[in-house]
């Protein structure tokens, strides 16, 4: 048995509810910068660089620069097929609600 | 209320200014489910749209509609839709999951939990419930 089994790694790295919110909302996101995940948390840009830190070390998330950013992106395995189906499952959402409220809408002009 | 460790939930929220009755009734409505959709507002009432079928687990009229579905070859998937009462209208808040997944996946979180336990006791982690002996 390996001195460190990864999957301490990934299941303390996801045993913070902040950080399991910013690992959806990243897949979400597809790929987003530390500033832009914490306008979307109710944390600190800081707290929000340190939990993506957590993350990448337990090989969760990966970093790339561009420009004079760095953006964060879900890294391929087990969970990133759980990060597309919500991605997916919430675009189809957010169409049928928005189909929804056109819906209501037609009854607000036309009564 | 904890959410389960790796629960693979969406949820969406739309804020309208109808009253819940209102919106409940448009839900009779149902092509904004998508093409050719059908949805009977009853337990065990069929839903179609598109290429997904289901049926109807919870109608509480205005307040709360469940269902399940899943297109061919897909999972099945629950829906839980909320109307909520607010000032100045309704909060349509649905949420989406897989809980026969989250089943698969909690075993599979066990087997990893036991094994990296070994001889060293429980190792905890939020949000699991440690399977309790007696």
């Amino acid at each position: 048995m390996p001195a460190a089994d990864p999957a301490d790694a990934v299941f303390s790295a996801l045993a913070d509810g902040t950080r399991r919110d910013l690992f959806a909302l990243l897949g979400q996101h597809g790929e987003a910068s530390a500033t832009e995940l914490a306008r979307e948390l109710p944390v600190s840009r800081q707290a929000v660089q340190k939990h993506l830190g957590l993350l990448a070390g337990a090989g969760l998330v990966a970093a790339r620069r561009a420009g004079r950013e760095v953006l964060y992106h879900p890294t391929p395995g087990p969970m990133s097929e759980a990060l597309e189906w919500m991605a997916e499952v919430g675009r189809q959402w957010d169409d049928r609600l928005a189909a929804l409220d056109r819906q209501l809408a037609r009854g607000r002009t036309s009564a | 209320m904890e959410a389960p460790t790796m629960n693979k939930a969406v949820e969406r929220e739309l804020l309208v200014p109808e009253a819940p009755d209102e919106v409940w009734h448009s839900l009779t409505e149902p092509a904004w489910l998508g093409e050719d959709a059908s949805i009977e507002l009853e337990p065990a009432g069929e839903v179609r749209a598109g290429e997904r079928s289901g049926f109807v687990e919870e109608a509480d009229e205005p307040r709360r509609l469940v269902f399940w579905w899943s297109a061919p070859d897909e999972e099945t998937s629950r829906v839980e839709l909320d109307l909520d009462k607010v000032e100045g209208g309704t909060r349509v808040r649905v949420t989406e999951s897989r809980p026969l997944e989250l089943l698969t996946l909690r075993a599979r979180d066990l087997a990893v939990e036991l094994d990296v336990a070994g001889g060293t006791g429980p190792v905890a982690y939020a949000g699991g419930a440690a399977p309790v002996m007696g």
